[in-house]
């Protein structure tokens, strides 16, 4: 007979006690099929031991840093004795509407935090009669109007990214500007084929992600660009070459 | 053959002199010394968020949240753990509560076993099991599972810790880390 598959995992985990360990191995030693289950746990548990770090994106820490200037920004004196906000000293003039970018780009990306990933829940459509009907009705206009939210959001967000991108775009060199005016055309592109996707079919859940997924990556680029500006402004030209470098990456 | 070993959290730079010097100096305002402390730590902190969550995109918002957390709370970090304790501990504690909250706003339960049907067959592969490629598969693993998984498989949590954390019990934290290691066995084309 053979043990569960419980008992596989915990042999694999070395977690038996030696009587239930040596029938575990008596019972592996004769069947082919527990013994490649076996096998095959043991590599994703050594796969799992070689998942690396993970570089964060270039952008991560400008978006960072422009969150927390503009929260010191806002933050009475008063607030937190002996906080770092309190005594923070900046050593960059920031204008006022890299602070409202970064405070719409950051309420966004929170904002969208809830969005749904999958479409209406299935439990409320597999429910018999006609309640079940209603149920998946609303579901899918609760999705459908929180796309359109989403939508409205990032909109608005692209649109204060991309007024500060082209006003300040005299500041990049011509081949950075053509590589970003390249990627944008891609994204534009992308984004109006989902639209259209999603026009064509609201409750299509690949093409929700799709339109979503790409206004994302228009931000994401619009705040390379911004942070790029920022360093050059700065005169920080290893943070400007290595954030250039991932937009030009972007574009190969 | 035997298993692989748990294995520990990765041991982040501790009270060496010049870890503290960096401290003291983020806590008194220097932008330059947040940077570094940043730097030091945000592959760490981005890893497991993105592990935790999912997803990059996730990932990269909770890391964001993280580190502004870590700036409004540094000032009363006494030094009583090593700061990359503390910031792990809180990167952490953030991550499980993005989880929660998630959880509670999709109503999503974990799957069972049974819902390893809904994956799309793969043909039977007998090599080494890329990075990349399970990387990929713990983003599709089910919510509970996932986090389970990660905790257990890659940060190095006993499950008594994992129950811990995730506010489960030990023995559900092994069911669901077995799991996920049979449904990264169905993904990644391992089940005959």
């Amino acid at each position: 007979m053979h043990p569960n598959e419980t008992a596989i995992n915990a042999y694999v985990e070395e977690s038996l006690d030696p009587v239930e360990r040596r029938e575990v191995e008596q019972h592996l030693a004769s069947c082919a099929s527990c013994r490649q289950l076996a096998d095959d746990l043991r590599e994703v548990l050594r796969a799992a031991t070689t998942l690396g770090l993970r570089e964060p994106p270039v952008r991560a820490w400008s978006r960072l840093e422009r969150a927390i200037k503009l929260e010191r920004e806002h933050a009475a004196p008063q607030d937190a004795p002996g906080a770092p906000h309190a005594a923070w000293t900046g050593r960059v003039r920031w204008a006022p509407w890299l602070a409202a970018a970064a405070a719409l780009a950051l309420a966004t990306a929170i904002g969208l935090r809830f969005m749904p990933t999958t479409g209406p829940d299935p439990a409320a459509s597999n429910q018999p009669g006609a309640g079940a009907t209603i149920a998946a009705g609303e579901a899918a206009q609760s999705v459908e109007t929180e796309l359109r939210q989403a939508e409205a959001h990032y909109e608005k967000a692209i649109k204060g990214l991309e007024q500060i991108a082209s006003s300040e775009q005299n500041a990049l060199d011509p081949a950075t500007a053509a590589t970003l005016q390249k990627n944008l055309a891609v994204i534009d592109q992308a984004i109006s084929e989902s639209r259209a996707a999603v026009r064509s079919q609201p409750t299509s859940d690949p093409a929700q992600q799709s339109l979503i997924e790409n206004f994302k990556m228009k931000m994401g680029l619009l705040q390379d660009t911004v942070a790029l500006i920022n360093e050059m402004r700065k005169g920080n030209e290893a943070g400007a070459a290595r954030i250039a470098s991932g937009l030009k990456q972007k574009g190969d | 053959m035997t298993a692989p070993k748990q294995r520990a959290p990765i041991p982040f730079p501790s009270k060496e002199p010049e870890t503290t010097d960096l401290v003291r100096r983020c806590q008194s305002g220097d932008t330059d010394a947040f940077e570094t402390l940043y730097r030091q730590h945000a592959a760490r902190i981005y890893t497991l968020a993105c592990h935790m969550a999912g997803s990059p995109e996730d990932g990269e918002d909770l890391l964001q949240e993280i580190f502004l957390q870590v700036y409004r709370k540094l000032g009363s970090f006494k030094g009583d753990a090593a700061i990359g304790t503390w910031l792990y501990r809180l990167a952490l504690n953030h991550c499980l509560d993005y989880v929660r909250s998630r959880q509670a706003k999709m109503h999503k339960l974990t799957d069972t076993l049974d819902a390893e049907a809904s994956f799309e067959p793969t043909a039977r592969r007998e090599t080494p099991i890329a990075r990349l490629d399970l990387e990929r598969a713990v983003e599709r693993l089910p919510e509970g599972c996932r986090e389970a998984f990660v905790l257990h498989d890659v940060e190095g949590f006993d499950h008594k810790e994992v129950g811990e954390l995730l506010g489960i019990a030990e023995g559900t934290s092994k069911s669901q880390v077995f799991k996920a290691r049979m449904k990264l066995r169905a993904l990644l084309g391992r089940r005959a």
